[in-house]
């Protein structure tokens, strides 16, 4: 290794490098190499991971030109791409609101009533998501043993049970999976939100009270102006996190509860061509490059926007 | 929180507000209600209709004993699948905390060449999640599997573990800078000025003062390893409560679904002991990351 800059390892730079090089490390094998790795791939005509076969091989932008062949005339994908564009808008809508709904909604109750709401909200995001998938697969299941075709049975709303993820196209398995996702989503703005509002001012509110401001008119005219980094904060983190994480739709998808061609995103996508059935690594690692310069650009956007330099002000201790 | 006390609520909208939360947090009491409910009965209960429920402690026996004929027959030992995915988490857990914590100090005290360029990599990373990186990692999984010493079944606890594990170092790096953070610098000039090296300085003093961020970074860390399902799907040899589960509702006309109920609560029965005994840490942890 070269280095051009005097004075690399100094003593306090040698430092500091045991404490981070173990972070390094991992970052480098599990983010860096992958991302080197998944482009060499994407020239390679790689198929059921059989490496001795295909690794050799390159061709070139084949698996590019094929990607971009399919998003114009393969259905499948260009629902794929349909599918991600609407859930990603609609759930990140009702991620930014739904926390910011709840945290003023718990803020103007007694804390004694709403702490353990909070904690409930907290479950989607935290609980095994095995259990979580379970759990909608029972709510939404298509025959009368679904919790939500029972219900709505009972109350005679519906005769015959629905099958929510295939029947009504392409509204049914989006609902589920903007539903499904939406909720452990919630939480993580409820969470900022809840903490930025306890940073405010109490004075602030009792002034506006004492003035006979409404809650409506507290939250509309005081909090949400001095939320505005944070609601920014939330709009942003949520919508690179939808693009890329597809854990908790892969199993609805994956036991049938939606339909495939509406219940796939971008990422969820590329899981499964690399994955599931007849596999195509090939292809799935050219769609995840495209996918990685999508969302580092997103990503550096953001922190540009976040005002990155303050959140990286030296340590002023330092000796 | 006391000054929010003076203020005047009306009791009726206070209520009102109360009621329309509820309801929205129904789906997900009910949803979960019923799965725990199903456990505990002959057949799912998951319609409304009681007369489906017929109480029963057979899931739990057959459980416990692994006698489930879960599909075709097959012996399911669910206690080891729990112990698998018990390693998991605690692996998982333990690497991100001393990770974490290493960086963490790194980040907050230390003032190093490339430091900034350290913490934006760090952020961007925080901010884009790693897992549409699969590929490539399942394919340094294969290229360096063949070179495992000893059993690919220990090989491939130990990948799932650091794999799973880097997800979170950028988040637990980020947790822990924030803890250093509020340690005044007074007590560790002291120690330095002693002549004790930056390592004994964060393993004696430092440690010991960010306890409530290691805390949170342990119960973190071993919450994303248990409920994980896409790791352990595709990189371990062995099953898991997530993947017990995601195999007997590829074929939910074979399987004991009651069985698979009762499976679902025990591996959910961690997360809801820690959430009753740590909400405050759990809250903590989400937060980290916000500026200060």
């Amino acid at each position: 290794m070269k280095i051009k800059s005097k004075g690399f390892f100094t003593r306090r730079t040698s430092e500091a490098l045991i404490f981070i090089l173990p972070a390094l490390i991992l970052i480098i094998i599990f983010y860096i190499l992958p991302v080197v790795l998944s482009i060499y791939i994407s020239f390679t005509p790689l198929k059921n991971w059989n490496l001795d076969r295909y690794l050799g091989e390159i061709v070139g932008f084949r698996n590019y030109e094929k990607f971009f062949y399919m998003l114009q005339h393969d259905p499948i994908i260009r629902n794929v791409f349909l599918t991600t564009i609407v859930f990603i808008t609609i759930t990140l809508a009702i991620n930014v609101l739904g926390g910011l709904g709840l945290a003023l909604a718990t803020y103007f109750v007694s804390e004694k009533l709403s702490a353990p709401f909070r904690t409930l909200w907290l479950l989607p995001r935290m609980a095994p998501i095995a259990v979580y998938s379970l759990v909608w697969y029972y709510f939404f299941h298509g025959s009368e043993i679904g919790t939500l075709n029972s219900f709505l049975m009972h109350l005679g709303i519906i005769k015959e049970p629905i099958s929510w993820g295939h029947d009504i196209i392409p509204w049914g398995p989006w609902s589920i999976i903007i539903f499904v996702n939406g909720l452990v989503g919630v939480s993580f703005g409820m969470i900022v939100f809840t903490s930025a509002i306890s940073n405010i001012p109490k004075e602030l509110v009792i002034a506006a009270r004492v003035d006979g401001a409404s809650n409506w008119q507290i939250s509309r005219r005081i909090f949400i102006p001095l939320m505005k980094w944070h609601i920014l904060y939330v709009t942003t983190w949520q919508l690179l996190s939808l693009l890329t994480t597809y854990a908790h739709i892969f199993l609805l998808v994956q036991w049938g509860l939606v339909s495939r061609q509406y219940g796939t995103t971008w990422s969820l996508y590329i899981y499964q061509v690399a994955f599931t059935g007849r596999t195509d690594q090939g292809l799935a690692a050219a769609a995840g490059v495209i996918l990685v310069i999508v969302g580092g650009i997103l990503g550096y956007i953001t922190l540009r926007m976040l005002g990155f330099e303050k959140m990286i002000t030296r340590p002023r201790g330092d000796i | 929180m006391s000054l929010k006390d003076v203020e005047v609520r009306s009791r009726k909208t206070e209520v009102l507000i109360a009621l329309a939360v509820i309801l929205a947090t129904l789906p997900i009491i009910i949803g979960f209600s019923l799965i725990i409910l199903s456990s505990f009965s002959k057949s799912m209960v998951t319609n409304f209709d009681p007369k489906s429920f017929h109480p029963t402690l057979e899931n739990w026996i057959n459980l416990f004993q692994g006698k489930s004929a879960a599909v075709g027959g097959l012996r399911e030992d669910i206690l080891k699948y729990t112990l698998n995915t018990a390693i998991v988490a605690l692996g998982v857990s333990l690497l991100v905390t001393l990770v974490g914590t290493m960086s963490g100090y790194a980040i907050s005290r230390m003032n190093f060449r490339y430091r900034k360029q350290f913490l934006l990599l760090i952020l961007l990373l925080h901010a884009f999640p790693g897992s549409v990186l699969i590929v490539g990692v399942y394919f340094i999984y294969r290229l360096i599997a063949p070179l495992a010493l000893g059993s690919i079944t220990a090989f491939s606890f130990f990948y799932v573990i650091i794999a799973r594990a880097a997800l979170e170092i950028p988040m637990a790096t980020w947790l822990m800078k924030g803890f250093f953070d509020l340690i005044p610098w007074e007590v560790e000039w002291a120690a330095l000025i002693d002549g004790a090296s930056r390592f004994t300085v964060w393993r004696k003093v430092m440690l010991p003062l960010v306890k409530p961020g290691i805390a949170a970074i342990l119960l973190f860390g071993f919450l994303a390893g248990w409920q994980d399902l896409i790791y352990v799907r595709t990189f371990l040899a062995e099953k898991t409560l997530a993947t017990f589960i995601e195999y007997n509702l590829g074929a939910p006309e074979y399987a004991e679904m009651p069985l698979v109920a009762a499976a679902a609560t025990l591996y959910l029965l961690p997360t809801i002991v820690f959430f009753v005994t740590s909400q405050q840490l759990l809250l903590k942890v989400s937060l980290a990351g916000l500026k200060r």
